[in-house]
């Protein structure tokens, strides 16, 4: 793994390269080619002071006005802030934000007054806000987005800067499509929105971020080799730029996907980076999260401990902060640490209660995995007759709430298999690896376990 | 049993609000305090000529103006984003001094990287000559200078489908030029 350069040999190569031998000159070279975090520091300790850039002549300094409101980049601030405005204005008399079905019928093209700058990125802001709780229609607004972004001439804005508008919009249908599961879409919508962040000069901002969508859709697809390099160049790319809270989120990610793939002690080492800035920057959510994350992967060390104490702490925050699916979630921590500590019916209980409390909230996909974690534990109990009451309750749930076929088959399958006395904990599990995927994959067909030869 | 929450549902930042209350304020600042500094780190760190170095100035604050409610530490934001852009701006005249060195023999030459690159070069310009002129336009226009269907359907007088579906055509014509030049089947 490799080890950052300290900020005291990289001063010394800034401020006097001589000093430092050949040998070791040429290693920080192609260190800080190969490593944004060694890079950054190097900037800024090679960054001049400001005595030091004040020698610095630029010759026709002194006939450029900055604050000149003729000076392009004064010019296109208030260009922005008068389109933004207009824009606010257009939509909130359109009503389009608050309507989707009207956005996916209206002609963008037949009315000139939508097709600006200022549309483009409010209606990508938009579908940013509602991608999490509305993806299709996150993914309507954003459509809308690229039309009017794509119909904008090269030159609508100085410095290709029309690019960026592009860009957002590409990405946050992107990001709307990762939720709804429309994952190769999404693939394509990233590559059009990476293709428009290069005409930019200055385009790590949006490459970092298309980096760390794509990671997570990877994510989902499994392909966890390529979600994991691509999270990472996501967290070099904003550590250069210093977004520490988006360098956050890319550290996170990279726990995931370390999780996913098994690695429990290297996910606890970036969980616990992530913990570290929460409580830097005094961010209780982020504290929450990595708390959460860590107590999970304690679980699965087996150090019930330390696992109790994180999930605790996780749910004293979220408590306090919501959203109630987080707190929930801690809660359903605690019942894995009880029932690996050996409490059966404790964990039983405490079970029962969060599963009631998810299908309170309507989380119903959630609060069936919690039905299979009481499942399971029935299952080592032996007691088959409760299990067929819990299958049967699930299927009238899901179809309920009007869930898809492959799901009510799942279930139908567990109801089954109870009944019959046939089920296994791999049934259990394919049942729940079922519904884990099928929530962002709904084109996925169940597929019971194949019964070993007799 | 459940797994840590991925972060991928809160991904990236909300973009884009540059005219929201104060965020105009911020960049004039921003602008107005940072701009001379950022020029003089293009020059004097990276040597790039003062008005090369004014534009990525320009490309710098032109990105993050679009940008500018999410991001967090501007003056640093500000200065990776100058090392960035003067990095991609070195690399690329760099490449082009590598070409036109003006010595004999020259250095670049010998390099193996760049007579692939030439070789391809010269593969590309084969292929193109051999698709016809509407369709090396199209090709240029769309993969070279990545411009989207809907500007190329408005520079031509035309609609986006009618030149995806020419694009479509013309991919395939090149694919069928490139197959013969090379005897792959």
């Amino acid at each position: 793994m490799h080890e950052h350069l300290s900020d005291v040999e990289l001063a010394r190569y800034a401020n006097d390269p001589q000093s430092i031998p050949a040998e070791r000159r040429r290693f920080i070279e192609r260190e800080t080619g190969r490593c944004a975090t060694c890079r950054t520091s190097l900037d800024f300790l090679s960054v001049m002071s400001e005595e030091e850039l004040a020698e610095v002549e630029l010759g026709e300094e002194a006939g450029v006005d900055w604050r000149s409101s003729d000076e392009p980049m004064t010019a296109l601030l208030h260009r922005i802030e008068a389109e933004d405005r207009a824009a606010d204005e257009l939509l909130a008399e359109m009503k389009l934000l608050s309507s989707p079905a009207k956005m996916a019928f209206t002609d963008v093209h037949r009315d000139r007054r939508l097709l600006t700058g200022g549309v483009a990125r409010r209606l990508a802001a938009h579908a940013h806000q509602i991608h999490e709780d509305e993806p299709l229609d996150a993914v309507t607004f954003a459509d809308a987005a690229i039309v009017i972004a794509e119909s904008l001439p090269e030159d609508a804005y100085p410095r290709k800067a029309v690019y960026e508008v592009r860009g957002d919009a590409w990405k946050e249908r992107a990001n709307a499509l990762r939720v709804a599961g429309g994952f190769p879409s999404a693939l394509e919508a990233l590559t059009h929105a990476e293709r428009a962040y290069r005409n930019l000069e200055s385009p790590a901002f949006g490459l970092a971020s298309v980096a760390l969508v794509r990671a997570g859709v990877l994510l989902e697809q499994d392909r966890l080799g390529e979600a994991a390099a691509l999270a990472e160049k996501a967290e070099m790319g904003f550590a250069h730029l210093v977004q520490e809270e988006r360098r956050m989120r890319a550290v996170f990610l990279r726990g995931s996907i370390t999780y996913k793939a098994g690695e429990v002690a290297s996910a606890v080492k970036l969980f616990e980076q992530v913990q570290e800035y929460g409580e830097d920057v005094n961010s209780p959510r982020w504290i929450g999260r990595a708390s959460y994350a860590i107590g999970n992967c304690e679980v699965d060390r087996g150090n019930l401990g330390e696992a109790s104490l994180q999930f605790h702490r996780a749910l004293v925050i979220f408590r306090e902060i919501g959203p109630e699916s987080e707190r929930l979630s801690a809660e359903w921590g605690l019942c894995r640490v009880v029932l690996h500590g050996g409490q059966p019916s404790e964990a039983i209980r405490r079970l029962r209660a969060v599963a009631a409390e998810f299908e309170k909230c309507s989380m119903i996909t959630l609060s069936a995995l919690v039905w299979l974690d009481l499942a399971e534990v029935l299952l080592a109990l032996g007691e088959t007759k409760q299990i067929a009451e819990i299958a049967a309750r699930l299927f009238q749930l899901f179809k309920d709430a009007g869930m898809m076929t492959g799901a009510l088959t799942a279930v139908a399958y567990m109801k089954e298999a109870a009944a019959a006395g046939k089920l296994t904990a791999d049934g259990v599990n394919a049942v729940r690896t079922y519904l884990r995927r099928s929530s962002s994959r709904p084109e996925l067909v169940f597929e019971p376990p194949v019964e070993p030869f007799r | 049993m459940q797994e840590p929450r991925s972060e991928a549902k809160r991904v990236t930042p909300p973009p884009v609000d540059a005219g929201g209350n104060g965020v105009r304020a911020v960049c004039e600042e921003a602008y107005v305090r940072f701009a001379p500094r950022l020029k003089k780190v293009a020059v004097a760190k990276f040597g790039i000529a003062p008005d090369d170095a004014e534009g990525l100035v320009q490309d710098v604050f032109a990105t993050y103006f679009m940008h500018a409610a999410s991001v967090e530490q501007v003056e640093r934001y500000l200065i990776g984003a100058i090392c960035n852009a003067s990095r991609k701006h070195l690399q690329r005249t760099g490449a082009a001094d590598e070409l036109f060195c003006g010595k004999d023999p020259c250095e670049a030459s010998a390099g193996d990287v760049l007579l692939r690159q030439i070789e391809r070069k010269q593969l590309l310009s084969k292929v193109l000559a051999r698709v016809g002129s509407r369709c090396r336009e199209l090709l240029c226009r769309y993969f070279v200078h990545g411009e989207s269907a809907a500007a190329i359907a408005d520079r031509l007088d035309s609609t986006p489908g009618s030149v995806a579906v020419t694009l479509h055509k013309c991919r395939r014509r090149a694919v069928d030029a490139y197959r013969a030049i090379t005897g792959e089947s």
